[in-house]
């Protein structure tokens, strides 16, 4: 029997040649990736020093750090951190990546996503950069282990292969896709395995729609997902790899712990409901819910033509007196391009807020709600109390959703907004 | 070093699948640090005694896929400062899992545990014959093993003991 791509990266960097889910290994990270927040790198740094005598990590070109939260800080605190953050980098030679976007994004942009290269960081949507055939996985604390030992402990996990297939109508994008998936195989649908994807939904997808739906795997129960190089996702990364190693492809004959197989043809635009990230339904069920806020952004969403989409059912209209549109780029290279494409000009003309690329938004640091508020977000998680107030509510759309949502005030199908 | 049997009542069970931990003290207690501040809060909403009913070793029960969601780490700081020596659940969320693994937080999976206790039953977990047994009902059910490295793990107390442990082996082999 063949093997999984997930099988063979682990392979290449464990002790072991010869790789089956199950195995325990000593896997050595191509990449360790962080961005800094209070609890994680600030305690890591620490700990190394404190704990294990370590003033250094050994290979510091294997290390990116990213300060994307908590930016531009708000209080004397966070600069501190982030200061913590850069000395630590200087000291150890280690690349400080700032004001360049949510780094999710940015470690593609950078060329930290290779095929068939492994990635370990705290927080799971890292994930995303399995776009580009990259396992990249969420670790939290274990992430100390990376920064005081060349190898980490790993229990090579199993993988669920999904293909999807069918076209996707107009209006429906990338993120109800991936919604989809969890209203088809359930919050716990691939708990604990990989998410691999394939079918000609995903061959005709666009980098930046692939990047929307691996960055959200963990609301399956997956621990990552990643999708098998084509040419689209070997292109982009010619230019930009930081390290030499041939792609990796799963065997026609792999073994996968289950398949499914999911028609998007006739996907409608969905809707997750709060408080639940796991409560996807179609949006026509919640259509008329008043909501003062539109957030159009993330790690998740928030790319071109996320921006695009949004821009286009904007166009002709301006957004509902009082309603609040927050816009943030997932990263500058991206609103560089917006902007260049005219998209952001567009935006602004409907009356969209626009601000530079953070995460804050996404977790209730900015553009906070108030009780008794609601939103339409494309950012990653709906739970009580993200954005704000636990009084408050947060439905997850698409960018067209949020957009037709702002120019109307309430929760409405954005598709005859497409159609003039 | 074996891993000792915990041996405890059930202190809660929580019914909820896919039960996002964060609610145990409340989305809007979440950025709190101090462990008694957060043990005052643990299931306050649910049981305002709790806090007061719980004492050393017991231990928590929860349904299928167990902290799923964004898991945040001073719930069960909260829980252990209470004494909560550790979670059975019908199945674990991974992000979850790991995270608590690393706090050298006892865990196991234990398929149909939620139908095999009621609230303050006394139960053991025995970390050698992968088993949990109700002492109060006398049903014994089976726990998945431990992987060798969460095992390890927990055996060092957390992540911190058991890198030194790695340390101590990497320079004697």
């Amino acid at each position: 029997m063949g093997y999984t791509i997930a099988e063979k990266i682990l392979a290449r960097v464990s002790e072991k040649g010869d790789v089956r889910a199950g195995t325990e290994i000593l896997a050595k990270p191509d990449f360790v990736i962080a961005y800094d927040f209070p609890g994680y790198t600030d305690v890591i740094f620490k700990q190394m020093e404190e704990d294990f005598g370590i003033d250094k990590v050994a290979e510091p070109e294997r290390y990116a750090l990213f300060i994307d939260h908590m930016v531009p800080a708000t209080t004397t605190q966070e600069e501190e951190l982030h200061q913590l953050t850069r000395d630590w980098g200087a000291k150890n030679k280690v690349p400080v990546y700032e004001r360049k976007g949510i780094g999710h994004q940015v470690a593609a942009e950078l060329g930290y996503a290779t095929p068939g290269a492994f990635v370990v960081h705290f927080d799971g949507h890292i994930s995303q950069l399995g776009t580009f055939g990259t396992l990249a996985i969420g670790v939290r604390r274990h992430l100390l282990e990376a920064f005081v030992k060349e190898r980490i402990k790993f229990k090579v996990p199993e993988t669920t292969r999904i293909d999807l297939t069918g076209t996707l109508q107009p209006g429906v994008t990338a993120r109800d896709v991936f919604h989809h998936i969890v209203r088809v195989i359930g919050p716990r649908g691939c708990r604990g395995h990989v998410l691999e994807l394939g079918g000609n939904t995903i061959d005709n997808m666009s980098l930046e729609g692939r990047q929307s739906i691996t960055c959200l795997a963990m609301f399956t129960g997956a621990i990552t997902a990643i999708i098998n190089p084509d040419e689209r996702a070997l292109s982009y990364i010619k230019e930009r790899a930081r390290i030499d190693i041939e792609p990796l492809f799963s065997d026609s004959d792999a073994t996968y712990a289950s398949r499914h197989e999911i028609d998007v043809s006739a996907l409608e635009p969905i809707v997750v409901v709060p408080p639940s990230p796991a409560d996807t339904r179609n949006l026509s069920e919640v259509v008329g819910t008043e909501v003062q806020v539109g957030y159009l952004g993330s790690c998740a969403s928030g790319r071109v033509e996320d921006l695009e989409l949004a821009a286009d059912v904007l166009e002709g209209h301006k957004i509902k007196n009082g309603f609040q549109l927050n816009v943030i780029p997932t990263s500058q290279e991206i609103m560089e391009i917006a902007a260049k494409k005219g998209i952001i000009t567009r935006l602004i003309n409907a009356g969209a807020f626009i601000s530079s690329s953070s995460c804050d938004y996404c977790f209730g640091r900015m553009g906070v709600m108030r009780a008794g508020q609601r939103a339409v977000s494309t950012g990653t998680l709906n739970v009580r109390g993200r954005m704000g107030s636990p009084d408050s509510e947060i439905y997850i759309v698409n960018a067209a959703a949020v957009a037709a949502a702002a120019i109307e005030g309430r929760i409405t199908d954005p598709r005859p907004y497409l159609k003039g | 070093m074996a891993l000792e049997n915990l041996r405890g009542r059930v202190a809660w069970i929580f019914e909820d699948e896919d039960f996002d931990v964060d609610q145990i003290v409340g989305v809007k207690n979440i950025k709190i640090k101090d462990p008694a501040e957060l043990g005052k809060l643990a299931l306050r909403a649910e049981d305002p005694e709790f806090a007061a009913k719980v004492k050393p070793g017991d231990l928590l029960v929860g349904n299928q896929n167990f902290g799923y969601g964004h898991p945040h780490y001073p719930p069960m700081i909260g829980m252990r400062h209470l004494g909560i020596a550790g979670v059975l659940a019908e199945s674990f969320s991974p992000g979850y899992w790991r995270g608590e693994i690393a706090m050298g937080f006892p865990q196991a999976a234990c398929p149909g545990i939620t139908k095999a206790v009621s609230r303050w039953d006394e139960i053991e977990i025995d970390w050698a014959a992968n088993e949990v047994q109700n002492h109060t009902t006398n049903i014994i059910l089976p726990i998945e093993p431990l992987s060798d490295g969460d095992r390890l793990m927990l055996e060092a107390g957390g992540l911190v003991g058991y890198l030194h442990a790695r340390d101590k082996q990497e320079t004697t082999t």
